[in-house]
């Protein structure tokens, strides 16, 4: 790659976007004027709401004691509330309607709909008795009626029940002057609220924690849109005006290409969210003191959006580049595969629906930054935003790095898929083609390969996800233990099977059906045995970091206790599990994905989606693990070319599992309620392990020279299912 | 300059399956010799000029275009080529001098020699009056000139013009030849793809038919009327595209 080439494309793709006016309109116009314009509009609904006058109808109002004084006459005559029961701030104009009670204002019906129709936002009504009651120290009600779903309602009645009150303090008052008792006597102890970060860091600082939980969802939002519209533009724009193969023809090479446009969406992406964000801070600081002083007072939500302080717009200055560069390569990766703009645009609903959830993420309570969502694409950079805002930075300094890296390794990943797709010429070059679903379906089974697509595998691993989502509401009603070994092998089993049986020619090689010999099988039985002591060690860190909730915790005793016998047990979660994912794991989806990618990178997405299967169907603490053993399973399987020393390792990892605290081998651990073993124990595990990987690794590459030992004898496949659960 | 061996690529659509576009096609073409290719649309021009131009890979033969491989070393036949096509178009929001002079930089010329480079081909292509136009506001003629101009900017030893006529009035479409020819006369390579029997017969050194993504012939259009025995290209080219069609029933 040369620099000067990728500065160049950079350079002219840049002065492309700036001449185009649509860009200019959503990355510069749309947000220096957006905000302002919204935030004004804001502001005068929210005065002119203030402004309007609110009918108050008083019911009774000459029973009322003259002292202290409730209502008292103003100018030109007309009642009001005694202007000393106000806190000093200004108050919506109130108009008095003072009717003699008796009549319609007596039926609730009739007052329901009075408030409806508009002739009073309130209604007050006062007992006749109310001045006796008070002198003999009874309590009369004063009934206010409201209407909750009327804003305006609802706040007229706000600032009547306040000035009401106000006006029974002096009511107290008069009394404990009477009494010649100090004010003290009723309230003898004050409450002070003290906001720390207002008092020691001053005014900004309080909005922060408005600013922490909005701040980072709107900066990922305007990074991935400011980098969608140009990625769409820079690659299906350019396939529809034609000029995509005017630059495949020149000397650059496809990294440059890619670089270049790469970078320049990464700048329309930076640039779309800071400006946003400049603009709104802006707006909201300008306005947010307005809005706090004429409505609500100081301490209300308006005064909390001061924009954060300098620092902490330093650190997202930071975070956002690599973030704008992870999204500008994955839109540029999809965009590239859009024949025209329009196509492009549909792009756009995945992309979204699955970025949303990881934001939205940040945005739930509790949901803090740790070493797990440190690593999550988007999650990861939101809370630490989240962190950075709320200037915790010696609790954000640990993260700092593995949030940099993360991201810069999520998009160097997806910049290299980019470049993947610009060098394939089906993605450069699609024609339209009519879709057919009936063509279609023919062309699959009539095209098959031997094994499964990459895209096929995906699509394997979509309908067991769907299924056992479905199922999982289906089977709520049906016992547990019958549920689980459906789900396992029905929604597991099938769908994997199915799809190798119809669409491809080889099945057997497909699932991997070969029998490999009785020394792998021993092999890998003794793996799980010697790995189990150091996958032990890992769930107490596990479930330090995400504690089990103690509600999924009962029903998973409530499901073991369930199940009758021990038989039963190693039936329903060691022998079912390990043959129907096995299938679908190590069978049908890795060879899938060994078609599409290389080796080393079809087992590590195998063991991922492996593991986020485990989350779904099972618990999010099991994620570690199963991504551990996929790792290991699925390079046993690419190995030995087997599937069965898989089975029979997940057969034994999940049979020691539930055996384990059945058996009464209490000199094994050294602690018995986590079932962790004794360190020397662990380390012959460790030793051990080493070893048989090794052993099985040389086995793996003299039987790879070996082409007859593809053949299964088909009785030897009868006796593999034979070993079934049925 | 160019040698074409055996060369063959197929499409997969799924509801044909593999679909042949190019069908073990051999030509060569020479320094100071325009090749046509001549064939109706769809008859596997396009794919052929754009497997020699590198953007698409051969499923099958190979192709040797200014001493290079197409496959294994396309960096260096694209550094070695000018390609013009109906696809390969001019962008909106560039004028005509910003264009060449980006396409220029990328081939690698600069500063002074660029610019001496370009005027002397605006001054030769009479673009200057259009210099500092917007592709968008260009005429389809401009465009075509803004094209050729782009195509030879680095001064290629071999030139592929994939229907440089198409869509264009008569007038500008014989400058656009005029052109064509001067840059033989200038010892270019250049193989130029159309269906038009008459620009064959005014241009074409040496002219190979294609259709269905066969060669049916291939030689200088004299001899070719000769050796079918044909009185002009267009009773040639309608004899063996029938031909074509015959043997394609005869072995179904």
């Amino acid at each position: 790659m040369r620099w000067s080439r990728i500065r160049l494309i950079f350079g002219r793709e840049l002065r492309d976007q700036l001449r185009d006016r649509r860009t200019i309109f959503m990355i510069f116009v749309l947000p220096v004027l957006l905000y302002p314009i919204l935030g004004f509009t804001v502001k005068t609904l929210a005065e002119a709401f203030d402004n309007t006058v609110r009918r108050v109808v008083v019911v009774g109002a000459e029973y009322l004691p003259d002292e202290p004084p409730l209502l008292t006459e103003g100018e030109g005559g007309f009642l009001r509330f005694d202007p000393g029961l106000f806190d000093g701030g200004g108050s919506p104009p109130l108009l008095i309607e003072p009717v003699p009670p008796g009549g319609r204002w007596d039926d609730p019906q009739q007052q329901l709909a009075a408030l409806r129709n508009g002739e009073a936002d309130v209604i007050v009504d006062i007992p006749a008795e109310v001045r006796g009651q008070i002198t003999r120290l009874e309590r009369p009600t004063f009934k206010i009626a409201y209407l909750r779903s009327d804003e305006q309602s609802l706040a007229t009645y706000q600032v009547v029940e306040d000035v009401i009150a106000r006006w029974q303090d002096a009511i107290v008052a008069r009394r404990l002057a009477a009494d010649e008792k100090p004010a003290e006597y009723v309230a003898p102890v004050e409450v002070e609220a003290v906001d720390l970060a207002r008092q020691v860091l001053g005014s900004s600082a309080s909005g922060v924690s408005v600013w922490a939980r909005l701040f980072p969802f709107l900066l990922v939002m305007m990074a991935l849109t400011g980098a969608f519209y140009p990625a769409v533009d820079l690659c299906a724009g350019e396939k529809e005006r034609g000029t995509m193969e005017t630059l495949l023809i020149s000397p650059a090479l496809r990294s440059e290409i890619v670089v270049g446009k790469f970078l320049t969406v990464m700048a329309a992406s930076a640039g779309t969210a800071l400006l946003n964000l400049a603009s709104m801070g802006l707006t909201m600081a300008v306005l947010g003191p307005q809005l706090a002083a004429g409505a609500a007072g100081p301490g209300s939500p308006m005064d909390e959006l001061a924009p954060p302080s300098p620092i902490a717009l330093a650190w997202i200055v930071v975070l956002l580049i690599p973030l704008s560069g992870f999204f500008s390569a994955v839109c540029l990766a999809l965009a590239v595969l859009a024949r025209s703009m329009k196509e492009g645009q549909y792009y756009m609903t995945p992309l979204y629906l699955i970025s949303l959830p990881l934001i939205f993420l940040t945005l739930m309570p509790g949901v803090d930054l740790n070493p797990f969502y440190s690593l999550v694409p988007i999650t990861g950079v939101s809370l630490l935003l989240k962190k950075l805002i709320l200037e915790q930075y010696v609790e954000a300094r640990p993260y700092f790095l593995p949030v940099l890296l993360s991201t810069i390794v999520y998009g160097l990943i997806a910049l290299r898929w980019a470049v993947g797709q610009f060098r394939t010429e089906q993605v450069l070059f699609r024609e339209a083609e009519r879709f057919d679903l009936g063509s279609w379906v023919r062309h699959l089974v009539r095209d098959r390969g031997p094994v499964p697509s990459g895209g096929q595998a995906v699509a394997c691993f979509a309908i067991i996800l769907a299924l056992s989502w479905y199922t999982s509401i289906l089977l709520t009603r049906t016992d547990p233990l019958v549920a689980l070994a459906l789900g396992q092998l029905v929604f597991i089993l099938v769908p994997p099977t199915a799809m190798a049986l119809v669409l491809t020619s080889s099945p057997r090689r497909t699932l991997r059906l070969r029998w490999p010999g009785w020394a792998p099988i021993l092999l890998a039985t003794g793996l799980a045995a010697t790995l189990n002591p150091l996958t032990a060690e890992l769930r107490p860190v596990v479930t330090d970091l995400f504690p089990i909730p103690p509600a999924v915790e009962q029903a998973l005793e409530a499901l073991q206790a369930a199940i009758p016998n021990l038989a039963t047990a190693v039936l329903l979660i060691a022998v079912i599990p390990a043959i129907c994912e096995e299938v679908a794991f190590r069978g049908y989806i890795l060879s899938g994905l060994e078609t599409a990618h290389s080796r080393g990178v079809a087992i590590v997405l195998s063991a991922f989606l492996f593991a986020f299967l485990h989350v779904l169907i099972s618990l999010f603490q099991q994620f570690f693990n199963a991504a551990l053993l996929g790792l290991v399973l699925g390079w046993m399987a690419l190995k030995t070319r087997s599937l069965f020393p898989s089975i029979a390792f997940h057969l034994t990892n999940n049979a020691l599992a539930v055996l384990g605290p059945s058996l009464s081998v209490g000199w094994l651990y050294r602690d018995q309620t986590l079932f962790l073993y004794r360190w020397p124990i662990v380390a012959f595990g460790a030793v051990a392990s080493i070893g048989l990987l090794a052993v099985l690794d040389r086995i793996g590459q003299t039987k790879a020279d070996d082409p007859v030992a593809a053949d299964l004898p088909a009785d030897q496949l009868a006796g593999a299912s034979a070993a079934g659960p049925e | 300059m160019i040698q074409v061996e055996h060369l063959s690529k197929a499409f997969f659509d799924y509801r044909r399956g593999w679909v042949p576009a190019v069908d073990d096609v051999s030509f060569e073409c020479r320094p100071g010799e325009i090749f046509g290719l001549l064939g109706p649309n769809g008859a596997g021009k396009t794919t052929t000029l754009r497997i020699l131009s590198t953007v698409l890979k051969p499923t099958a033969g190979r192709a040797i275009v200014a001493g290079h491989d197409v496959v294994l070393e396309p960096e260096e036949v694209r550094a070695r080529i000018g390609f013009m096509s109906s696809n390969t178009g001019v962008y909106d929001r560039m004028t005509a001098w910003e264009l060449v002079e980006y396409f220029g930089r990328l081939y690698g010329i600069e500063g002074d020699a660029l610019k001496a480079r370009m005027e002397e081909i605006f001054s030769w292509l009479q673009m200057n009056e259009f210099r500092d136009v917007l592709g968008s506001k260009m005429s389809t003629g401009m465009r075509q000139k803004v094209s050729i101009a782009r195509t030879i900017v680095h001064d290629p030893p071999v030139l592929i013009f994939d229907e440089p006529t198409s869509g264009l009035d008569v007038l500008v479409a014989r400058a656009v030849l005029l052109k064509i020819a001067e840059l033989r006369d200038r010892g270019k390579t250049i193989i130029f793809s159309t269906h038009s029997m008459q620009e064959v017969t005014k241009l074409c050194d040496r002219v190979a038919i294609i259709y269905k993504g066969r060669l049916q012939a291939e030689g200088r259009p004299g001899e070719l009327l000769e050796r079918f025995d044909q009185p002009d290209l267009e009773e040639l080219f309608f004899h063996l595209v029938e031909r074509a069609d015959a043997d394609a029933v005869a072995s179904a």
